[in-house]
């Protein structure tokens, strides 16, 4: 996946903004996604399919915790999504293409 | 929302958005200075909280901050720069501007940056007259 195209899946949705920025802000966060959705003012039901897109993008995991299946961000994978969002950015300028 | 637990460091240091009421053009180019601040500081927050210190410095090494309190300058080069994520950016701004000045927000609401910083400008200079 290019850089550009991960850009475009972080920000895709209001949703996915407000996800990144919690995960940003907190990032040892691990929660449900009852409780995330809670942490960002949404529902459970809104905020499924963002959550799934950024756990098949890697930004986020997920485990089982006794009962609970919790999400969390993998510090490691977002380094290398932001590089590669940071790279691409590099190369586009304001105002025109490449 | 209750989004996270840190708080940015838009506001003085005296928790105040607002510079002390003076009168006239004085007044008005003081609140003009700090709305233009605040904003300044919401946006580098927005950008770095949702892509990183690093994305910052290279968007600010492009100028792109330099325009943000012209939203037409600066919704011109999110745009170019982030095609339809702009306005996922454009919004978390506005969002929490709004969370600042106690103003409601919506997400449902049509969308349009220009007219929600004119609206916090308005409300900035509103309660700059009340103090």
């Amino acid at each position: 996946m290019s850089g550009g195209e991960i850009l475009s899946t972080l920000l895709a949705s209001e949703i996915r903004g407000d996800l990144l920025i919690l995960f940003h802000k907190n990032p040892g966060l691990i929660d449900t996604v009852d409780g995330i959705a809670r942490r960002i003012g949404r529902t459970t039901i809104t905020v499924v399919s963002d959550l799934r897109e950024l756990l098949q993008l890697g930004l986020l995991k997920q485990k089982r915790i006794g009962a609970s299946e919790v999400v969390f961000l993998d510090r490691a994978r977002d380094r290398e999504i932001l590089e590669s969002v940071a790279n691409h950015l590099q190369t586009v300028q304001i105002g025109g293409a490449k | 929302m209750a989004m996270g637990t840190r708080e940015s460091s838009s506001a003085n240091h005296h928790g105040n958005l607002w510079p002390a009421q003076k009168s006239g053009a004085n007044s008005n180019s003081a609140v003009e200075e700090a709305f233009s601040s605040l904003l300044t500081g919401i946006v580098c927050d927005a950008l770095s909280n949702a892509l990183g210190r690093y994305v910052l410095d290279i968007l600010a090494s492009k100028g792109l901050l330099d325009d943000s309190d012209n939203p037409k300058e600066f919704d011109r080069g999110l745009q170019s720069l982030f095609g339809n994520g702009a306005s996922v950016l454009e919004r978390i701004v506005v969002k929490d501007l709004y969370r600042k000045l106690s103003i409601p927000y919506s997400s449902n609401a049509r969308f349009n940056y220009e007219k929600s910083l004119e609206t916090a400008k308005e409300v900035c200079f509103v309660e700059s007259r009340l103090k």
